[in-house]
């Protein structure tokens, strides 16, 4: 479903014009259903693999296929069409701030398109399952870090996307929320979704035995089924 | 695609007031914009009103022998019209007794007109009072009342000594005009300076959020159209501000700045002229509204 083949990426930074190798001929698949976690340092190449997939970034060399569509083609305005198909979630929650809990949620299904009276009944829905009845009409500054996260996981889910993105989902948070996050990602992976997890915590990391791709300086230097934390 | 609209025009509406500050912000900012191009409008209108007063003051009078008659006169009145119809604004006939009647109207009482009943007859001679349309052109009438044909009729032609006044008054109207294109430059000028900085601030305040809309999976036109529509109320709401903000302060200070610029009243030129003014104000309001929030998310939906 998802495909790297030779896959480099470079940054220009405005402080220097050389460029700076962000992936080194990078090369996996991902199958449908997966649950993936992306391990390595800050700087390692994690984000850049998720910003690829979400068509933030093109390759500098080499292919990204998404459903057999290569991503490295998809124009800036028609991107949208495989960000449907995606669910995002952040260290930093990337909540709309002067929308409510609600409105955050409903904002994913309203760029798809769907009705009115179904997005308030399936908004209601996922509010309920994140546990946020009481929250509904908060702004985000409102509340707690894991709270936000659990918006943040609600809007990911609310339009059943095929593959979730998570970047960092716990960074933020403390060891309680960390591990709620965390069994909310594999309900969603066992109801059918692909999960691509990329985190440097090594307990979560270890507590998962899932497949893991080690990246370092841009390299992908493991890859491991029920791998572990190594670095 | 009703749905869709209601859909923005909510959004937009939301944005507006949840936005508080920044709403407020952009809003005073387009305020001042609309309060300099309403400036504007009232100038020209002043500028009009001026050089109207002082073309009107410019006139060449050609005065007649005596002995030629009224008939005889309008006669050469018509052949000047007729002949010069490109240069002549207006011609009108004073007889030797409206001349004498308006003296004695103006001079009421005084020296003057005391010297008058001295003579005991009336020295005032009949005459064409010519205004042209530039007064730039009163040589040409004064050249063709100088034509040997008219030596007989003709008794003078006071351009000698009103020549000077003319030109001087003249130039004062083209230099009435000419500044008023120079005030025009210079307000529209901070107008754009102004308009570029909101377009600025909206782009500094909103870029992470247009990211996140299309990361979530909002295609171009619906990350857009909220914003644009926020601009636009921003707009509305400086225009309408702008409007009762002149229509207040014109007509508390009406005389004083009747007094202050010579007989232009800005507040009856405001009320003769609202309904263009209130579509201009507008236009000038929704329209930075729009652009400004246009190009502030521009630059993040780029291919």
């Amino acid at each position: 479903m998802i495909e790297f083949e030779k896959v480099c990426k470079n940054y220009c930074t405005s402080q220097s014009k050389e460029p700076k190798a962000a992936l080194k001929d990078a090369s996996f698949k991902i199958k449908d259903g997966d649950f993936v976690i992306l391990c390595g340092r800050s700087g390692a190449g994690k984000t850049t693999i998720l910003k690829m997939i979400s068509c933030e970034e093109k390759p500098t060399s080499g292919k990204v296929l998404f459903d057999k569509k290569d991503l490295g083609k998809v124009k800036k305005s028609d991107a949208y069409l495989i960000r449907h198909k995606i669910g995002f979630i952040f260290q930093d929650f990337k909540l709309l701030p002067y929308k409510t809990v609600f409105e955050n949620i409903a904002y994913a299904l309203e760029t798809c398109d769907h009705d009115e009276s179904k997005i308030k009944d399936e908004v209601d829905q996922v509010i309920e399952l994140v546990g946020l009845e009481k929250k509904r009409n908060s702004f985000p500054n409102e509340l707690s870090g894991g709270e936000q996260q659990r918006v943040s996981i609600a809007r990911a889910l609310i339009h059943r996307p095929e593959v979730i993105l998570a970047d960092e989902p716990t960074g933020n948070l403390d060891p309680y929320n960390t591990r709620d996050i965390i069994k909310i990602l594999l309900k969603i992976n066992e109801a059918g979704s692909t999960v691509i997890l990329s985190t440097h915590d090594k307990e979560v990391v270890n507590a998962l035995k899932k497949r893991v791709l080690t990246l370092q300086d841009g390299s992908i230097v493991r890859d491991e089924e029920e791998g572990v934390y190594f670095l | 695609m009703i749905k869709y609209i209601v859909k923005i025009l909510k959004s937009g509406w939301n944005y507006l007031w949840r936005q508080g500050f920044l709403s407020f912000a952009t809003s005073l900012v387009i305020f001042i914009a609309v309060v300099l191009g309403t400036v504007l409008i009232i100038f020209h209108g002043g500028a009009s009103f001026m050089t109207g007063i002082i073309k009107d003051k410019i006139d060449i009078s050609v005065y007649f022998n005596e002995q030629v008659s009224m008939d005889k006169i309008l006669e050469v009145r018509d052949q000047l019209l007729k002949e010069k119809k490109e240069v002549i604004a207006k011609v009108d006939f004073v007889s030797s007794e409206d001349a004498y009647s308006a003296f004695t109207k103006d001079h009421n009482n005084d020296t003057y007109t005391q010297s008058l009943d001295a003579i005991g007859s009336n020295p005032f001679l009949p005459s064409l009072v010519v205004q042209t349309k530039d007064p730039a052109q009163y040589k040409v009438v004064s050249d063709y009342f100088r034509q040997d044909q008219f030596s007989e009729l003709v008794y003078d032609v006071n351009d000698y000594r009103r020549g000077f006044a003319i030109e001087r008054l003249s130039s004062l109207a083209t230099g009435i005009n000419r500044m008023g294109l120079a005030v025009t430059i210079f307000l529209s000028l901070i107008a754009l300076i102004i308009t570029f900085n909101t377009l600025r601030l909206s782009i500094y305040s909103q870029k992470e959020e247009i990211e996140i809309m299309r990361l979530v999976g909002a295609k171009n036109s619906f990350v857009r159209w909220p914003f644009l529509i926020q601009g636009a109320l921003c707009g509305f709401i400086a225009s309408i501000l702008a409007f009762i903000v002149f229509l207040v302060v014109l007509f508390i200070f009406r005389g004083s700045l009747e007094q202050l610029f010579m007989g232009f009243n800005p507040f009856n030129f405001f009320i003769s002229n609202i309904l263009i003014i209130l579509i201009a104000q507008l236009f000038i309001g929704v329209g930075l509204g729009l652009i400004s929030s246009y190009f502030a998310v521009r630059r993040y939906l780029k291919d």
